[in-house]
């Protein structure tokens, strides 16, 4: 297959627009004609128009370098990853059954703990886990729901299976860029969205906001007062937090902005004390009440613990949320979706290998060298292992690791992500990607259409993390043709 | 709207308006010192003291020492580079309520303002870069003036400006006051040179010709500073903008009673055998005062308690 006068091949891997063949898979066909009629030339000319655009509109991200911030502009792949309608209902079919199974696992696991009593997931992976907060347990979240708010990682390994790679349950970001990056591609190619029929996203903030609305407190009448609380200016997320709080139309708050009394959260206004009923909170859970957690957080309001037991403010995500995105607990996701929904699975996991069972462990050190190995709690990549990419001295520093602290670790086969072109220089090449929706639960549950594309723009590379060189395409989930 | 949100719009309006000053002063001054013979003794030590500022410089480079610190030194709280810095951090974190190009104005304002500075400290180049300063502020000015819906970020970037404003006008007045009291020869000879430069510092020299008198001399020139309603920096005309902006937010009747009282501080019109002693008596006064003011905004609009 060409794009302009080159060809392009991504032999060995899974690619989201083009076949094994060579040729455009049918839910791209259009696109793929588009762009291969194209001269290079003005392949790159369009770049620069979504680079300049995107510096126009002011989207950007932070990074840290020596002690200062740096707001990038954000980058943003012209060419976007498509996926066919069908595909898509049954992934969104798949992704709410997930995050309703998980909702009902965690208000168990702080109220009546059936699923422990029943052996389905072992009572000491929960008591051991550092995400378990005990001051949650016995709180009654409305609807019954934590997690509002969930970011899954989806990807999808060489013969086509998408499998969810993890959930994010605390604080997900990312959710503006894919709102952003669909603005700057309407912008910058208008046309095109004339030939396809795209599924829009642009409904995510009032979808939000409703959601948001909908956990409110039941004293708090029909309109409830909803504010986005951020760590501030510095925080690597800042520019999120404050298109979420503008699109939404509410405020953007900050720790000091808000105060409990007589476990009533109040915000200060030039009118006085307001009060606040749903705070959509993006800072970690233990930095959110310096009385229950951290007493050296200063980001946290003292007592907003007492006011959300009280039932007096509801909090998204829940504190307390992340004991199910802990990624031992993930490989129990199944069974957990067996177990309150007598369902199968729809969308599967990654095979998880628990480190904390000897058997699984036996298997992990003899394999190291062909495995991905990830530590249970953190985020972000951090602390992890590639077998395949890591020296005989890093295999052998990580069973050491293993075997001094088998509960917090757990290994995967290393995938072979998708790949979807990417402009290159002038050239189109293949690129690993993998793709975050976006999952909302209050009254309803909702899903992104599609979700944020993150690109590894180093060839061969699997790192799509934007502090780390990655890039983003916008996402577009096609209807069927007729 | 936010506490938080009302105090750093309000820091705008201060350190915005501070900067200007800061150029407007540093540049007349400059000028200034070259109408003036050096036996007279007017250095750049008066300078420092408008900025309310009680420390030595070294004396083998005494201009460029001070200069640095009004001008470039990003540590002297006293300096353009530190309004600036502050206006700029302050918008930055105000971006979700106010014009978008102030932000891009505002940085610009910043990287030109932290690589020109320091060469501002000689005298070649001083002029452009302080007037291209000026330039700037003023374009943020009218981006604000422009664009801003009159509702509360616009009126507590008001209230900052007018008391900010108000409060270098009592400075400059002072200075000036005090100098001529100890110096009678100069008053004599350049008395009328030294208050030119005080209206021009104040960018207030063709206003108080055209409304006031032709001729310059300090008694009309104090009085003009101080009670004329019509021209902007005036302290009179700060106050009533400071008062008119109050009537539009909640809770403003502490801030009124308390800008009342900066009002009534001078009498007007002057007193006719108004001396030196007198005038620095009651920019003491005024300066009191309108830091009770400034109290009073915090008080009432960016602490409220439980």
């Amino acid at each position: 297959m060409k794009f302009g006068s080159k060809t392009y091949s991504a032999t060995g891997f899974y690619d989201e627009l083009v076949d094994s063949e060579g040729n455009a898979r049918p839910h791209a066909r259009r696109l793929v004609d588009y762009f291969s009629d194209m001269a290079p030339g003005e392949l790159v000319d369009r770049q620069h128009a979504v680079d300049s655009t995107i510096v126009d509109m002011g989207i950007s991200f932070t990074i840290y370098s020596e002690g200062d911030n740096i707001d990038r502009a954000w980058p943003l792949d012209i060419i976007p990853r498509a996926m066919p309608g069908a595909e898509w209902d049954r992934v969104e079919q798949g992704l709410k059954q997930r995050l309703i199974a998980l909702n009902l696992f965690i208000d168990d696991l702080y109220n009546e703990r059936r699923i422990l009593k029943d052996k389905v997931v072992p009572a000491d992976l929960i008591d051991s886990s550092k995400n378990y907060l005990a001051p949650c347990r016995g709180a009654k979240p409305r609807h019954g729901v934590w997690a509002h708010i969930c970011g899954s990682d989806l990807v999808r390994d060489r013969d086509g299976t998408i499998y969810v790679l993890e959930d994010n349950l605390r604080v997900p970001s990312g959710v503006s860029y894919m709102l952003e990056n669909r603005n700057v591609i309407k912008r910058v190619f208008p046309s095109i969205f004339r030939n396809h029929r795209v599924r829009p996203v642009s409904e995510y903030p009032s979808a939000l906001n409703l959601m948001l609305r909908s956990i409110a407190p039941e004293n708090a009448g029909d309109k409830p007062e909803v504010v986005v609380l951020t760590p501030g200016v510095y925080n690597s997320a800042y520019f999120e937090h404050t298109y979420l709080a503008r699109t939404m139309g509410v405020e953007l708050v900050e720790g000091n902005d808000l105060l409990v009394d007589d476990d009533v959260v109040y915000m200060r206004t030039i009118d006085g004390l307001k009060r606040v009923d749903t705070i959509y909170r993006r800072i970690d859970d233990t930095f959110i009440d310096p009385e229950a957690f951290r007493p050296d957080s200063m980001l946290g309001i003292p007592g907003i613990m007492r006011a959300w037991r009280a039932g007096n403010v509801a909090l998204a995500n829940a504190p307390g949320s992340g004991v199910a995105d802990d990624k031992v607990i993930y490989s129990y996701v199944p069974d957990i979706i067996r177990y309150y929904m007598g369902e199968d699975e729809i969308i599967p996991n990654v095979p998880t290998w628990r480190c904390s069972d000897p058997k699984h462990l036996d298997h992990v050190l003899a394999n190291i060298a062909d495995l991905v190995v990830k530590p249970a709690n953190e985020s972000g990549g951090y602390g992890m292992l590639v077998g395949p990419h890591a020296t005989k001295a890093e295999h052998e520093k990580f069973r050491e690791l293993l075997k001094a602290d088998p509960r917090n670790y757990i290994a995967q086969p290393t995938l072979s992500l998708s790949t979807a072109p990417t402009l290159c220089g002038d050239m189109l090449e293949p690129r690993h990607l993998d793709l975050r929706p976006f999952i909302l639960q209050g009254s309803q549950i909702s899903v992104t259409a599609g979700g944020l594309t993150r690109v590894a723009m180093v060839k061969g590379s699997l790192v799509v993390n934007s502090s780390q060189g990655g890039g983003s395409k916008d996402t577009w989930i096609i209807e069927d043709a007729d | 709207m936010l506490s938080r949100a009302a105090e750093r719009i309000y820091w705008v309006g201060r350190y915005l308006e501070r900067a200007e000053n800061n150029a407007r002063i540093v540049q007349q001054y400059s000028q200034l010192l070259l109408d003036l013979p050096s036996e007279v003794g007017v250095g750049w030590h008066e300078l420092v003291e408008i900025f309310g500022v009680d420390r030595a410089f070294d004396a083998s480079d005494q201009e460029r020492a001070i200069l640095e610190f009004l001008l470039s030194d990003a540590d002297s709280s006293s300096s353009l580079l530190y309004c600036i810095k502050m206006a700029r951090d302050n918008i930055r974190n105000s971006r979700d309520l106010l014009p978008q190009e102030s932000w891009e104005n505002v940085n610009e304002l910043f990287q030109y303002a932290r690589h020109r500075l320091a060469r501002a400290t000689d005298g070649e180049s001083r002029f452009d870069v302080l007037s291209d300063c000026i330039g700037r502020c003023q374009q943020l000015n009218g981006i604000f003036n422009g664009t801003m819906s009159h509702t509360s970020p616009y009126h507590f970037l008001t209230l900052g400006q007018s008391l900010e404003r108000a409060d270098m006008m009592s400075r400059i007045i002072d200075v000036a006051a005090a100098y001529l009291q100890q110096n009678e020869r100069l008053v004599l000879r350049y008395g009328s040179t030294l208050w030119t430069n005080v209206l021009k510092s104040v960018s207030g020299f063709q206003m108080y010709r055209q409304y006031c008198q032709p001729q310059v001399e300090g008694f009309a020139v104090i009085g003009f500073l101080l009670h004329d309603r019509q021209f902007p920096r005036a302290m009179r005309a700060c106050v009533e903008n400071a008062k008119r902006t109050a009537t539009e937010l909640p809770n403003c009747k502490p801030l009124i009673q308390s800008l009342d009282r900066v009002a009534e501080t001078v009498p007007s019109p002057l007193p006719e055998d108004l001396g030196g002693a007198a005038v620095s008596e009651y920019m003491d006064a005024l300066q009191k005062r309108l830091g009770d003011a400034h109290v009073v905004v915090v008080d009432s609009w960016f602490l409220p308690a439980a």
